[in-house]
């Protein structure tokens, strides 16, 4: 016959709310959701790049994480500011795609209107483009396509 | 005796009306629907291929931001647990605090956490 018998360990989450060492800077954290991030996510790639550069380097050389604190506050301070940016500049048509985003599944493709209006946006007034890395033999880049075979049923 | 004017022609020719296109037009027709169908298979597979691209390095965007913040969250918190340790051990002479059971300088992510 069995019987109940607490564990040795306690099954309780533990919280641990120690803030950081107070010789470390501090910064806020991005804390977007996983919609605007990915809607962003281009222009952050090619705003930041020095930055995210830095840091990946900087974690090839060491996984410690205490190596790249520094660095890795650059990387938070510039997606902060390209946040900034972008909610002064163009909220109407970022806003407008990470809600299609959040509707549809966050799959770019099926969000192409909103994301060619905020590509437009961010062109005019930051200068930045979307440009996917590679892309075959002609480059070519597939969110320009005009006539995709994968595209929302209804327009 | 024969009717007047004569009897009519006898009928002997076959009857077969026109049945529809003929069997090269069918296959013909068949073989193009199908050689549509794959051309669009094709270029929607490649396509596909660039969609899977375009995610990948949407993630790929993001690694170093999402990465940092993790580092803080990993090196705040095993700052508290170096603090509890030296705290707990402090009565034993020669203890080294936060110091790893494996003799070797490489990075370790923790396993143990004191509380």
């Amino acid at each position: 016959m069995s019987r109940f018998q607490a564990g040795s360990l306690s099954t309780k989450s533990v919280v641990d709310l120690t803030p950081l060492p107070a010789d470390i800077p501090k910064v806020e954290e991005v804390g977007a959701t996983s919609a605007p991030l990915k809607s962003a996510a281009f222009f952050i790639g090619a705003y930041c790049k020095p930055y995210n550069e830095d840091f990946m380097l900087c974690k090839n050389e060491n996984r410690d994480p205490a190596h790249c604190l520094k660095e890795g506050r650059r990387v938070t301070r510039c997606a902060q500011d390209l946040l900034t940016k972008m909610q002064q500049n163009c909220m109407e048509q970022f806003a407008a795609h990470y809600e299609c985003l959040e509707r549809n599944n966050q799959e770019y493709y099926l969000c192409r209107k909103p994301e060619r209006k905020l590509n437009a946006c961010m062109f005019e007034k930051l200068g930045l483009t979307k440009t996917i890395p590679g892309g075959g033999s002609q480059g070519q880049q597939v969110h320009e396509l005009s006539n995709p075979i994968y595209k929302a049923m209804q327009k | 005796m024969p009717p007047a004017g004569g009897f009519e022609p006898i009928k002997y020719k076959r009857n077969l009306p026109t049945r529809g296109p003929g069997a090269y037009v069918i296959l013909g027709g068949v073989t193009a629907i199908c050689a549509f169908g794959f051309y669009r298979l094709g270029k929607g597979n490649l396509e596909k291929r660039e969609l899977e691209r375009e995610k990948v390095w949407a993630r790929i965007h993001l690694v170093p931001l999402l990465m940092a913040e993790g580092d803080r969250d990993t090196y705040r918190r095993r700052a508290a647990a170096v603090e509890r340790e030296r705290e707990i051990m402090k009565n034993v002479p020669g203890w080294q605090v936060g110091k790893s059971v494996y003799s070797n300088p490489k990075y370790e992510q923790t396993s143990i956490v004191v509380l």
